[in-house]
């Protein structure tokens, strides 16, 4: 009951800050919902970036993961996003720049300046559905805490209402100012949260080194790589999971949406920094939890065993602490889908709805996208009614699929030959190659290496079909109009020393 | 200092990143399969996972704020002024 008590707290305290921002009147303007005027500071743009990101697949996730399988995780969440500090630096500068010289508001932006209407629309449309199981993944990581910690009080069903409702009451509400402040604080909590429960798992055991030994000769499996006749954790897999989630990283809306709204240079280049340096730090830590979970609560089988975080709190800390603990599993959650929902909502506002419709008002705007919000949440809520695959996988497919959009993202900026023909065919064959794999397949074959395939896993796979596809159509193709007509932009001179 | 040597720089830099992020990819050079010696707790391939982690996280500030390759606040506003003008010049024409 304290859990619930104080996860509702934190639902109320998250609608209480976004309600300050709708007061302060930064919601008015289509430019302050969508991009918090371009005003953030740097404190707020690292912890809100990172909360948008961090998730349940962060911490319930991870610690299944942890948990089922040992360190070779440390490979999906952790060391991994370190290489983000220069790639979302390389890949958004320009979103940066160019944003903020032609006020930019959406992801969808560079794609229809450099490439024309369409791509902007299949983009949007993509991302969507990219979004969607990562998601779906949050609202069942919440559900499955919600009734564990609860015992049974809030069923999994009731918990997928529980939480999404206030989501999209302090989304609605705040618009990008709101939801970064919301993001912020809880990017803090969750951070304090999790370095707290890490602590009280290994003092259970008298330390970190004596719990990791005795999970080693219980389970020596979970420290080798290469096991279960070299399928878990080869080489190939390894890189494969790696790989998809720092791609991954790299074209979702959050980056985009968060080099809009930086007020400096000096922020964005401490938030791309501080991310992968954060998780290499906080996300390893729900791993380790995971692993030592093993010998504290044994025997946990497949979506089970998203439930270990929670459990190894209530059996390590304090009832009122183990509350807090599983609560900032919570707002990892809730801060994820917020930012995956409001980028969304705000492509499909500005994205497409002004394609279809250019006379809509920009207060109009910001309605829409208020409904889109309640829309995808619905929607989300409504797949994750009957959940089937565990957290971790369900996201890692998300950040595969999305992954797709790369190439032709780098080549509005890199590469004067792209083509909108290019963009276009790579991304729909990117696209169709993972929906393809996870018809044949299920989702072992997006996240598993696949012998017929030179052990490449289905991403990875549809990754470099994409990547092939986009050059050889960009060679084969003349640039359009709007391709010409960009060049001038994108490939400015004042920005090629950088 | 010259653009040529900046280039140099900026490759060089680029090159020790991509060989860093291989390693954050993949434990090709330091990892093996089957047991291994544990170092604080940890299966050694996953410590030297950690230190390349920080190392390549140290190596990225230096670029980002300790060098004269990357973007800084000084030139934020020239660069905008410039890419707004050039807008307004295709505009105009």
């Amino acid at each position: 009951m304290i859990a619930v008590i104080i996860i509702t707290s934190l639902c109320f305290v998250s609608v209480f800050i976004s309600y300050v921002a709708f007061r302060k009147g930064f919601t008015k303007s289509a430019d302050d919902y969508f991009v918090a005027g371009s005003s953030l500071g740097y404190f707020v743009l690292i912890f809100s970036l990172l909360a948008s990101f961090l998730s349940a697949f962060s911490m319930f996730g991870m610690s299944s993961f942890g948990y089922r399988l040992g360190y070779g995780s440390l490979y999906v969440l952790t060391a991994n996003l370190v290489p983000l500090g220069f790639l979302w630096y390389f890949m958004h500068k320009k979103t940066f720049l160019l944003g903020r010289a032609r006020k930019w508001m959406t992801m969808g932006a560079p794609f229809g300046e450099r490439y024309g209407t369409p791509m902007k629309i299949i983009l949007v449309l993509v991302v969507l559905v990219a979004s969607v199981p990562y998601v779906v993944a949050q609202i069942q990581g919440i559900g499955v805490m919600l009734e564990a910690m609860s015992d049974g009080i809030i069923s999994f069903r009731l918990g997928l209402f529980f939480v999404p409702f206030f989501i999209a009451i302090y989304l609605m509400m705040g618009g990008m100012k709101g939801a970064a402040w919301v993001n912020a604080i809880q990017g803090v909590f969750f951070s304090v949260m999790v370095f707290v429960l890490f602590f009280f798992v290994m003092m259970k055991n008298g330390g970190f080194v004596p719990t990791m030994e005795m999970v080693m000769a219980k389970h020596p499996t979970l420290f080798q790589i290469g096991w279960a006749g070299g399928k878990v954790w080869s080489y190939p897999m390894i890189f494969g999971m790696a790989s998809a989630m720092a791609l991954g990283c790299v074209c979702f809306p959050q980056p985009y949406m968060h080099a809009y709204s930086s007020r400096s240079v000096r922020g964005l280049k401490a938030m791309f920094l501080s991310f992968g340096g954060i998780c290499l730090f906080i996300i390893t830590m729900p791993t380790l939890i995971g692993i030592a979970g093993n010998v504290i609560v044994p025997g946990l089988k497949g979506v089970e065993a998203d439930k270990i975080y929670g459990l190894v709190a209530a059996a390590t800390m304090p009832d009122w602490l183990a509350a807090l603990a599983v609560a900032g599993g919570f707002t990892a959650a809730m801060s994820t889908v917020n930012g995956l929902v409001f980028g969304n909502a705000v492509n499909l506002s500005l994205d497409v709805v002004k394609t279809i419709r250019p006379q809509t008002q920009p207060g109009e705007y910001i309605t829409l996208a208020r409904i889109f919000v309640a829309i995808i949440m619905a929607v989300c809520v409504w797949i994750a009614w009957n959940p089937t695959t565990p957290v971790a996988e369900l996201s890692v497919i998300a950040f595969g699929t999305v992954a797709v959009t790369f190439f032709a993202l780098w080549g509005a900026y890199y590469w004067k030959k792209a083509t909108a023909a290019g963009a276009i065919s790579s991304t729909l064959a990117g696209v169709f190659m993972n929906v393809l794999f996870f018809v044949l397949g299920g989702k072992n074959m997006i996240l598993f290496p696949q012998t017929f395939m030179f052990q490449l896993n289905g991403f990875l796979a549809s990754f470099i079909v994409a990547g092939i596809v986009f050059f050889v159509v960009s060679w084969l193709t003349t640039p359009g109009k709007t391709e010409e007509k960009s060049l001038k932009l994108f490939f400015h001179p004042v920005m090629e020393k950088y | 200092m010259s653009a040529k040597a900046n280039k140099r720089k900026n490759l060089g830099f680029l090159v020790v990143f991509v060989v860093l992020t291989v390693f954050c990819w993949c434990p090709v050079g330091y990892g093996r399969y089957g047991e291994v010696g544990l170092i604080l707790g940890m299966p050694s391939w996953a410590f030297y996972l950690l230190v390349i982690g920080a190392l390549l996280f140290v190596l990225q500030w230096i670029y980002l704020f300790q060098t004269d390759l990357a973007l800084y606040d000084r030139d934020l506003e020239n660069i905008v002024d410039t890419l707004r003008k050039t807008e307004m010049e295709d505009l105009r024409s």
